[in-house]
């Protein structure tokens, strides 16, 4: 038994090590799980859709910035990270 | 791919460790390879043919040279083949269209040729391709007999883009026997963060300044905004590049191996030979291993090592960048480090601390305007108004207002490049151990948690080292 409470002691320990790593596995998840945005109303503009495979874009590199402007914008909680960055911005 | 995108750490970070992890022993290397051809191809995805290539060749010379009973003369003949293919290439895809240009500024002509885009990173692929081939030739290291572990070597994402620049004699062993612990991963998923954060908060904010300065018209710049924003950019610069290089370092621990520090708190140092030994310090050890040594370095007579001086700063200068700013600011460090070594050395020491370091500030802050500028016309412009020659205004309005806008970023940046954070963080580790643990925890959380505010809130946000 006192054993056991150690190990899960480390263990806790180890997973709050992690937590950084955690939180960026968990967007990362979200964001596959979580539907994909069209509109946003706050900026009032239509949001980046995942690209149609083509290789001549995949040549010539627009469809990777398209794929990065998709992460961008449908980024899990967008608009509650946009806030914080502009709170942060206010302060300083 | 930027290591400060979202793209790169949301996705593309987590989806190859957990691969990395996942995966037996015999599949690491292998995993390690795809993600990194696949890491280079998303920018480069032409190029990626050019640099397996490249290695594909060099991996052949390196086993020519090194297997068997070669005669002295045909190992030297493959050396040869192998500098004149990995510099032509280089010279070709990064100094074609500035030698063109100055050939026809020279002659008065009109040449209208077109010029290859500059791949990513050849510059330091570069590098490492050749440390590898000189060490096999100098039989100080065997040729790696894995095409898969060689081009691990050379593609390693951590290190590929930007550095820093890893020789191979240093990682040999690690290649095929690496330990990978908690510990490990840990600590460099903290540096990881630590350079993340110099990038995106530091870095990336300071050089908003810089660039409304470089935004103004020059009557405009009094001679007070003109430091304030050149030291915003020595500042910006540092953090750009140091945070890279902690990336860089961090993310080579996550998957066990261990780079060599590139950075070590340049500004604090007390003359320009110091704070060449503290910035960018692979490069450095490179250019004297493989350039200066092999000249005979200084064991020479004085005026053959000032002439190897000079030709190790010239191309230093020159690997910077594809412009004649780049030559002249190799050279003016240069021209520094001579006058250290052959007047200053002395007497410096007997200088106040004070002094010397206010001595080194200056001369590093008006390098970077030779770095900054690629027009000559604009650097003589702005080493004039920082120097007042042209009647600007001293101080005006608007300088002080902007100055007070940045007043907080620019003192966090200023003690963010002394090592005292780092002092203080060790005597508080040794004053409260327990609550150590719960607080550095909560700082690496708070360091993700605004990375990724800036990150997402910024625009994207490419890395100003990538055009070298």
């Amino acid at each position: 038994m006192r054993i056991n409470n150690k190990k899960n002691c480390i263990f806790i320990q180890n997973m709050v090590c992690m937590l950084p790593f955690l939180f960026i596995l968990a967007m990362f998840i979200l964001h596959l799980v979580l539907p994909d945005k069209t509109f946003s109303i706050e900026e009032g503009r239509y949001l980046a859709q995942w690209p149609d495979f083509n290789i001549e874009n995949v040549l010539n590199g627009s469809y990777v910035t398209r794929v990065e402007s998709y992460f961008l914008d449908q980024f899990p909680f967008r608009n509650f990270w946009v806030e914080i960055y502009e709170g942060f911005n206010k302060i300083l | 791919m930027v290591f400060s995108s979202l793209l790169f750490t949301f996705a593309f970070l987590p989806v190859t460790v957990v691969l990395y992890y996942s995966l037996g022993k015999n599949f690491k290397n292998i995993v390690l390879l795809t993600a990194s051809l696949f890491f280079y191809a998303w920018g480069e995805p032409v190029y990626v043919v050019l640099m397996c290539s490249s290695i594909l060749m060099n991996y052949c010379i390196g086993r020519l040279i090194g297997e068997g009973d070669v005669s002295r003369q045909k190992k030297k003949l493959y050396l040869i083949i192998s500098l004149v293919l990995n510099l032509g290439c280089l010279a070709y895809f990064k100094y074609f269209g500035m030698i063109i240009s100055t050939i026809s500024s020279i002659g008065g002509w009109n040449l209208n040729v077109s010029t290859p885009a500059l791949p990513i990173g050849i510059s330091f692929y570069t590098f490492q391709i050749l440390s590898y081939v000189i060490d096999v030739y100098r039989e100080k290291i065997k040729p790696q007999k894995s095409l898969i572990l060689c081009a691990v070597y050379i593609t390693m994402f951590p290190q590929l883009v930007a550095g820093p620049i890893v020789n191979y004699v240093d990682i040999e062993s690690q290649l095929t026997d690496r330990r990978m612990t908690f510990n490990k991963f840990y600590s460099g998923m903290q540096r990881f963060l630590c350079g993340l954060a110099k990038k995106v908060l530091l870095a990336n904010n300071i050089g908003l300044l810089w660039s409304e300065v470089k935004a103004m018209p020059s009557i405009e710049i009094s001679v007070f905004m003109a430091w304030a924003g050149i030291i915003a950019f020595t500042l910006q610069i540092y953090f750009d590049f140091s945070g890279y290089s902690d990336m860089a370092i961090g993310l080579g621990k996550m998957f066990g191996f261990r780079f060599k520090e590139n950075f070590q708190y340049p500004y604090i140092s007390q003359s320009i030979t110091e704070f060449w030994r503290r910035w960018h310090i692979s490069l450095g050890s490179w250019f004297r291993e493989y350039v200066y040594i092999p000249l005979d370095g200084s064991r020479v007579g004085k005026k053959k090592m000032i002439r190897n001086l000079f030709i190790v700063w010239f191309i230093t200068g020159l690997w910077h960048g594809a412009s004649w700013n780049f030559v002249l600011w190799g050279l003016y460090f240069g021209t520094l480090l001579l006058i250290e070594k052959l007047f200053l050395q002395k007497s410096m020491t007997g200088w106040p601390k004070a002094v010397r370091h206010v001595y080194l500030l200056l001369f590093v802050v008006i390098g970077w305007v030779f770095f900054e500028f690629t027009n000559l016309n604009d650097v003589l412009n702005f080493l004039r108004l920082m120097f007042g020659i042209g009647g600007n205004e001293f101080i005006d309005n608007q300088g002080i207002v902007k100055l007070k806008a940045y007043a907080f970023l620019y003192i966090v940046c200023i003690i963010a490049t002394t090592p005292w954070p780092k002092k203080l963080v060790l005597l508080f580790e040794k004053t409260h151990s327990s609550f150590y643990r719960v607080a550095v925890n909560l700082y690496y959380c708070g360091l993700i948690l605004m990375s990724t505010a800036y990150m997402v809130g910024s625009t994207f946000n490419p890395f100003i080292y990538f055009r070298f």
